[in-house]
């Protein structure tokens, strides 16, 4: 039994068949029900807990059709327009996810019809039933007000006056019901009965190409996966070969024998439709998932569906049949760099028009990278002569500029004579400097206060090494001292 | 002192005749003609030895890059290998900008061959955060490397770092693959630059292990260089050097393993506007040559995490031309010995 806090008392919130057999019913305090059977053994409602099985049961859903959503606290529609056939028939289909469900340790009820309300009304007032087209209206009449999926005030104040069943609604002349009890009855209505589509809004977005494959033997090896893997996308291809496109992302869901689902996703950086290639991303997947993919008994289906897709340029080969494009094989690389150890695993830098330092180069993943250009060829056309010298930049830079003690400086606004990076004295040999740069006040928000100027110096120690220092804020500018940077280190 | 240099002596005759025993002299050279020192105590030593040039008499010269300092390239028997893994050490973590700098500087000469290739970087995340990010800005400037050239990875881990590099490694689409490392993992051991140095043969590309704050342990890497930073030149001006300014980037190179295991410091500058290295001869500016380059093998070879790992150590004698891509230069069945394995360390 389990029960829930209430309006400051604690109820019934679910039970049990045996706890039914009992004559306790839900909505019943639980004070009473102790007082009526003090062996009762209560359960605090957990609504995550049951939300996380209720998403578990929809991924689990997923192996009858793509379009899952969830229904309130405790159901699912499961849009099977297309997807009977394979499961040999409506009734077949019904069956089968109730034998599921049932083997599973699931009480579940199933309507089938062809309106979603119709279908939700099945299911709740009937159990197993399935609706044919155009027997809504016999399905709802004799079913109470609460079959139509409006909120309880409004069931109520058509109670009161008399209006007990589906039926006598649907007798009711319309505009004085949609004055009194709002538009939303006769929406209702209209939508169990067919008269206007309602929309179930999937859980998952769903994808443009999947192929599967059930299996009679569950399999278990990470190998059997990976082979089944490039099986299907054998059978991928030729759909993305018709449709003239690569596959951009590509999921792998295993469907555990026991309803438990894992999600494997991929990304490419250009399109894909290669089944070596797609076999070789998701073995850098699976290899780095390894800990985490728990096989259990096995899986009995296994779908490789494509996310995203995008057109895909054909290249023509040499004679030879091979595509000499470096490109290519780096974008691969990188493609299962990624699979391995996440996006950020492989960088690229862009330049950025700005004059601070940290944001002149943003580090961006590489997918998300601007494709590669051929550098300029300066052989030909030789570029004008430079006049004005660009600033030195450091070889490196550090993420964070980290703060270093200056005890004294020769001039108070020169370079300084020594400093302690990391617990470490430097002295100053020479120094160049400073190159003042300025905050971008175009970025700064309304109330913000203005960060105050760098001066940079480079500097070099005694041992010969180059650093990349500068002071924030200026002397006397404002009570506090300003305070010395690291940023960066010279080759 | 005397003492030692007498061990020093013997020690180096029995090597020498281990090394004639199996076969596998290794080349000598002609002695770079500026360090004197050395010419002294070589002069004898080249009097009774035969010299046997292999590997780099059938190698062709495009098997190596060439620095453009002909001492350095000479003390390198012709170069750094192209095809090969080359560590580049640093003593200290606060090198980091002079060993990426002098990277940097030999993958911009290779770039000069492979126009438009990129470079890939490999890091853990640790020496991106201690020693600082590359800065693609910089590079450009210095080196002359687009940013559309450079990709980089930052793997969590060592494991992943070495594996991204062995996976790049063995592509050819890359112009240099540079692993760079902190310290003296355990994983970073002889197998493991075995493979690099596996597939940077079969791919023909450079791999440049760069190694922060590592002690020299034993690699198969057939050249080992230890770059720290050199103090600056002043920058040139029409009115002559410019007093208290800071010019081109300058490192100082000692070679700690070669093949043709000759010694050599020296200190390079890097000129941003031609990409090409020079070398600084100026005798104020050298430093003074150390003790051991009169007899470059340390008496003992120096175990793999001791206190004092000499730089170069002797067992450069028994690795002979691995890193040239020519096979012929194997002694034959009879004259290699079974348990080369144990001498390969350095």
């Amino acid at each position: 039994m389990i029960s829930h806090r209430d309006s400051n008392a604690q109820r019934i919130a679910a039970l049990d068949e045996r706890a039914e057999a009992l004559k306790l019913k839900r909505g019943m305090g639980i004070a009473d029900a102790r007082a009526m059977h003090p062996s009762i053994d209560v359960v605090e409602a957990d609504a995550e807990a049951d939300r996380r099985l209720l998403e578990g049961l929809a991924d689990w859903c997923d192996r009858y059709t793509p379009l899952v959503a969830i229904d309130g606290e405790d159901g699912l529609f499961l849009d099977v327009t297309g997807c009977t056939h394979l499961f040999g028939g409506e009734r077949a289909m019904q069956d089968e996810i109730l034998t599921r469900f049932f083997q599973q340790g699931f009480d579940v009820r199933a309507g089938l019809a062809s309106t979603p309300g119709a279908a939700w009304a099945a299911a709740r007032f009937h159990g197993d039933r399935i609706v044919a087209g155009g027997e809504e209206e016999a399905l709802l009449s004799p079913l109470p007000l609460s079959a139509l999926r409006i909120a309880p005030e409004t069931r109520i104040s058509l109670e009161s006056v008399g209006l007990r069943t589906a039926g006598a609604v649907m007798a009711a002349p319309r505009a004085p019901l949609a004055r009194r009890f709002g538009a939303t009855l006769l929406l209702r209505l209209d939508q169990a009965l067919g008269r206007l589509d309602e929309a179930v809004s999937p859980r998952l977005p769903v994808a443009p190409l999947s192929v599967e494959r059930h299996l009679a033997e569950p399999v278990v090896l990470t190998d059997d996966i990976e082979r089944l893997v490039s099986r299907l996308a054998v059978a991928l291809k030729s759909d993305l070969e018709r449709r003239g496109e690569g596959a951009r992302a590509l999921a792998l869901l295993l469907f555990r024998v026991d309803g438990a689902v894992s999600r494997i996703a991929v990304g490419t950086s250009r399109p894909l439709r290669e089944p070596t290639l797609i076999r070789r991303l998701f073995h850098e997947r699976l290899a780095a998932l390894e800990q985490d993919i728990d096989a259990g008994f096995g899986f009995d289906l296994v779908r490789l569906s494509v996310l995203s897709v995008a057109a895909f340029d054909m290249l023509q080969g040499d004679l030879t049949g091979e595509t000499d494009d470096d490109d290519a094989d780096i974008a691969l690389f990188a493609d299962r760099i990624r699979a391995r150890l996440g996006e950020a695993a492989v960088l690229k830098p862009v330049v950025v028009e700005s004059h601070l330092p940290e944001r002149a180069v943003a580090i961006v993943p590489f997918a998300e990278a601007p494709q590669r250009r051929m550098p300029p060829n300066r052989s030909g056309r030789s570029a004008p002569p430079m006049t004005i010298y660009p600033p030195e930049r450091p070889v490196r830079l550090f993420r964070s500029p980290e703060p270093i003690e200056v005890p004294a400086t020769e001039m108070p606004e020169g370079p300084p004579m020594n400093f302690r990076w990391r617990r470490a004295l430097y002295r100053v040999a020479r120094a160049e400097g400073p190159e003042r740069i300025a905050a971008e006040w175009w970025r700064k928000l309304p109330g913000e206060e203005e960060a105050p100027t760098r001066d940079y110096y480079r500097i070099e120690d005694s041992e010969g090494r180059r650093y990349w220092l500068y002071r924030q804020g200026l002397y006397g500018a404002s009570q506090t001292s300003p305070r010395w940077f690291m940023h960066g280190v010279f080759a | 002192m005397a003492m030692s240099a007498v061990a020093r002596d013997t020690v180096f005759a029995l090597r020498r005749q281990i090394a004639k025993i199996e076969g596998t002299l290794p080349e000598r050279l002609e002695v770079p003609a500026p360090s004197a020192p050395v010419d002294v105590a070589r002069s004898d030593i080249t009097a009774e030895i035969t010299i046997v040039r292999r590997g780099l008499a059938v190698a062709s010269p495009d098997a190596f890059l060439h620095t453009g300092i002909e001492h350095l390239d000479t003390a390198l028997g012709g170069g750094l290998p192209k095809a090969a893994l080359s560590e580049i050490h640093g003593l200290e973590t606060r090198d980091a900008g002079a060993v990426a700098g002098f990277a940097l500087s030999l993958a911009s000469l290779i770039l000069r061959e492979k126009q438009g290739l990129p470079i890939l970087w490999v890091g853990t995340a640790e020496i991106f955060r201690e020693a600082g990010f590359p800065y693609a800005s910089g590079l450009h400037a210095l080196f002359g490397i687009e940013p559309e050239q450079l990709l980089f990875s930052e793997a969590p881990k060592l494991l992943d770092a070495l594996w991204i590099a062995e996976e790049a490694a063995r592509m050819t689409a890359f112009a240099a693959v540079m692993l760079e490392i902190r310290g003296s993992p355990r994983l970073l051991d002889l197998t493991a630059t075995r493979r690099l140095h596996a597939r940077a043969q079969n791919a023909g590309r450079p791999v440049l292990l760069l190694r922060q704050a590592g002690e020299a342990e034993p690699t198969a890497a057939p050249v080992r260089l230890i770059v720290s930073a050199a103090s600056a030149a002043s920058r040139e001006t029409v009115a002559g050097p410019l007093a208290g300014s800071i010019g081109r980037p300058a490192f100082t190179v000692d070679i700690g393993k070669s093949r043709t295991a000759l010694p050599g410091q020296f200190t390079l500058e890097w000129n941003p506007d031609e990409h090409a290295f020079e070398e600084r001869r100026r005798g104020e500016e050298r430093r003074p040559q150390e003790e051991r380059a009169t007899n470059p093998v340390a008496v003992v070879s120096a175990s793999a995490r001791g206190a004092d790992p000499a730089p170069a150590s002797g067992a450069v004698l028994a690795f002979p031309a691995l890193g040239s891509p020519a096979s012929g230069d194997q002694p034959s069945r009879q004259q290699r010995p079974a348990h080369r394995g144990p001498r390969r360390t350095g």
